[in-house]
């Protein structure tokens, strides 16, 4: 069976999990990247929004995987560390990026501001926890202001 | 039994974690449009762009000079390295032009940084890191040309199509604005320019089939004062140049991707644009494409196109028009030069558009001929579905964006010149927004290929060639004291003699040259300086040298005390 018809046979965290690869040390030594869980962030009353990040125990990985944001603008991030061992936090940010020190069992905060629509990574710039599973997504939906669109008719899209 | 958290606080600016100190002198405060009017003459700074508005990249500095080159030596090396991911890791490049004010340096990089260093130690003295989306489009990589300063404040465009203005002292943001659509694949890499109470950027994104405009915003709101496109809506003078249905000329590329030139007396910008899109399949636009590959001169105060010449009409080989247009003058003549990609050096007279006469630099040119009075016959170009066509130049161009220099001393233009083919097979393909399209498949020769430095007086006759085994792919920078500097693909900074050509002076500095060079002096020594990170649309330009490293210093050489 080819992995393009599993895909159509089983879900695809089953699939993950059955190739061992959201998970540390099972097909290979990290978790694969964004292979994790998917959030939104809450949009208050003004326009900002707030969400909560976490690095699991023994998980190696943020939770969630990919937060995704209804527009651009200012973020505020509860960010928490429940694992055994110390790790850290790099957010992008105009103007400078945002770091956070997270020691065993520590909980902080960080204010970002980011422009949309695309998406940044983030991550845990320690040893090599980017590449065992602490890298993941923020992902800014919406179009860019009217009056910086093309002056032109909509145009097809993929 | 639930364990309370410790507490980790509040996220800091990773700066803080370094010996930036987070503030500059305020040497911009009186930067005004008086003085950026004489910019050559405050010859100890580089205030704009080119230096001066005339774009000849050209100083008076002579303190190092042909008798002393041979001495030059590293003053201080800046290394630009980051932490965490970011767009286009594989591409990016350092091709910015580093501003001076008083000893104080003002660079851009790649993925929205931009530092300020200590001209005299290359201390950083502030860092400004604007967040770019990993996705961004990026037809020719993570890249930036650099910034301008004026009132006390910095200026510079993101890859994600956003203007920002920082206060010079310390970085911090003062205003920010949208000027692009990252959804239909635009982005930004031009190096702003301030004229009067105001500051003009274009776009880039022709790859994508957007269509190309130039915007004026005010100094100290960002307020739009106006924006024009390069390419005409239907009804619009130049819409005849386009097939009269469909929606070709909303596609139709033709971005302003380089900074232009300027002349006060006749209060004309003159911008360079890029190729039409889709680059490589012309069926699909019939007719010139207007002003795709042209020089448009705008009235700075309103947006107005004066006159228009067009380098590459119904271009089908990439051949952008959108790096300098020199202004220089002759017998009296206000005239502009410009060495397009296409291979022919053009002098207009810049008051009109008029042609003066068209010249071939570089030694392979068979996509077509111009004859001197500027008649163009196409020969070889994509036009069968699947039928590989092999051409020179290449669709880097002859010269690619990196630019020439003119010696008033002299009157010489110097040029980085790029000798290499490439095949084209032109391959239709529907337009989806924020896809590339292209309209063929291109590869540039790797094994066959040649690059100089070459010398030309204004009428097109060349004086000199300094040869070199690869194209030239960085800005040339000319001085008083009868210096031509300029970058190698394979790392060497050289200096020549402006009157020969003879190399006097190299040194290797680990990564290939992709940037432009500039000179300044501080308490009366002079320095030259030049960013050093290779990298870019190499694929394009030099595809023989993709594998070489990347780097990210800043490296500003000086005379021993």
């Amino acid at each position: 069976m080819t992995i393009a018809e599993e895909l159509i046979s089983e879900e695809r965290a089953e699939l993950l999990a059955r190739l061992g690869l959201d998970g540390q040390n099972k097909a290979s030594m990290g978790r694969v990247l964004a292979t994790g869980s998917i959030a939104e962030a809450t949009e208050r009353a003004d326009g900002t929004m707030e969400a909560t990040i976490r690095i699991k125990e023994d998980e190696v990985c943020w939770e969630p995987d990919i937060l995704v944001l209804p527009h651009g603008g200012e973020l505020e991030l509860t960010v928490i560390n429940d694992d055994k061992n110390t790790h850290a936090c790099l957010l992008p940010s105009n103007g400078d990026q945002k770091f956070l020190w997270l020691m065993n069992h520590s909980k902080g905060r960080a204010k970002i501001t980011l422009d949309g629509p695309g998406y940044y990574w983030y991550s845990s710039p320690g040893g090599n926890d980017e590449g065992r599973g602490l890298t993941a997504a923020i992902v800014v939906q919406g179009e860019v202001p009217p009056e910086a669109k093309l002056d032109r008719p909509d145009q097809p899209r993929p | 039994m639930t364990l309370e958290y410790v507490d980790a606080g509040e996220a800091i600016n990773h700066s803080a974690l370094s010996a930036v100190p987070g503030i500059a002198p305020a040497v911009t405060d009186n930067v005004d449009y008086e003085r950026l009017l004489k910019a050559r003459s405050e010859s100890q700074n580089w205030l704009t762009y080119y230096g001066a508005y005339d774009g000849q990249r050209y100083s008076l500095l002579d303190q190092i000079n042909t008798e002393n080159v041979s001495k030059l030596t590293p003053a201080w090396i800046f290394q630009a390295g980051q932490s965490g991911q970011m767009a286009a890791a594989s591409t990016y490049a350092f091709e910015a032009c580093p501003l001076v004010v008083d000893g104080v340096m003002y660079v851009t990089g790649w993925d929205g940084w931009f530092w300020a260093l200590d001209a005299v130690t290359g201390k950083e003295l502030w860092r400004y890191k604007h967040a770019v989306p990993f996705d961004v489009s990026l037809c020719c990589s993570n890249v930036n040309r650099g910034c301008a300063v004026a009132n006390g404040k910095v200026y510079f465009v993101t890859p994600n199509a956003q203007l920002l203005a920082l206060d010079a002292t310390n970085g911090e943001k003062v205003w920010q604005r949208t000027i692009g659509d990252v959804r239909a694949g635009e982005s930004a890499s031009i190096a702003p320019t301030v004229i009067k109470d105001t500051l003009i950027t274009g776009s880039a994104g022709g790859e994508f089939g957007v269509r190309g405009h130039i915007d004026c915003w005010d100094l100290e709101t960002g307020e739009q004062r106006w924006r024009t496109y390069t390419v005409p809506k239907p009804g619009e003078p130049g819409s005849e140049t386009w097939p009269a249905d469909g929606e070709a000329w909303a596609r139709g590329g033709a971005n302003h991707w380089v900074s232009g030139t300027y002349d006060p007396e006749l209060n004309l910008y003159y911008a360079g644009t890029g190729n039409p899109a889709p680059d490589f399949d012309g069926a699909v636009r019939e007719g010139d494409n207007l002003y795709t590959d042209s020089v448009v001169a705008l009235n700075v105060d309103t947006g107005e196109i004066q006159w228009h010449y067009q380098f590459t009409p119904h271009d089908l080989w990439d051949y952008d028009s959108t790096m300098e247009m020199t202004l220089f003058e002759r017998d009296g003549k206000k005239l502009l030069g410009h060495f397009d990609k296409n291979g022919y050096f053009f002098v207009l007279d810049r008051t009109n558009g008029e042609l003066q006469h068209v010249t071939p630099f570089v030694d392979r040119i068979d996509w077509g001929v111009i004859t001197r009075d500027g008649k163009v016959t196409p020969r070889k170009y994509p036009d069968k579905e699947g039928e590989p066509v092999h051409f020179y130049p290449g669709p880097a161009g002859a010269k690619e964006w990196t630019h020439a220099a003119y010696s008033q001393k002299t009157e010489l233009f110097y040029v980085p010149v790029a000798d290499v083919g490439a095949t084209a097979t032109r391959r239709r393909r529907e337009f989806k927004e924020g896809i590339p399209y292209w309209g063929a498949a291109v590869q540039v020769d790797i094994d066959d290929m040649a690059g100089s430095v070459s010398a030309f007086d204004t009428y097109g006759e060349e004086k000199w060639r300094w040869r070199i085994d690869y194209p030239m792919a960085a800005s040339v920078l000319a001085t008083a004291g009868d210096l031509v500097f300029a970058g190698t693909p394979t790392g060497e900074f050289v200096a020549l003699d402006a009157r020969t050509g003879e190399k006097l002076w190299e040194f290797q500095c680990g990564s290939g040259h992709h940037s432009s060079c500039s000179t300044y002096s501080v308490d009366g020594k002079q320095y030259v300086v030049v960013p050093v990170g290779w990298g870019g649309w190499l694929e394009g330009i030099v595809p023989g040298m993709l594998g070489a490293g990347h780097g990210s210093a800043v490296i500003a050489f000086a005379l021993p005390d």
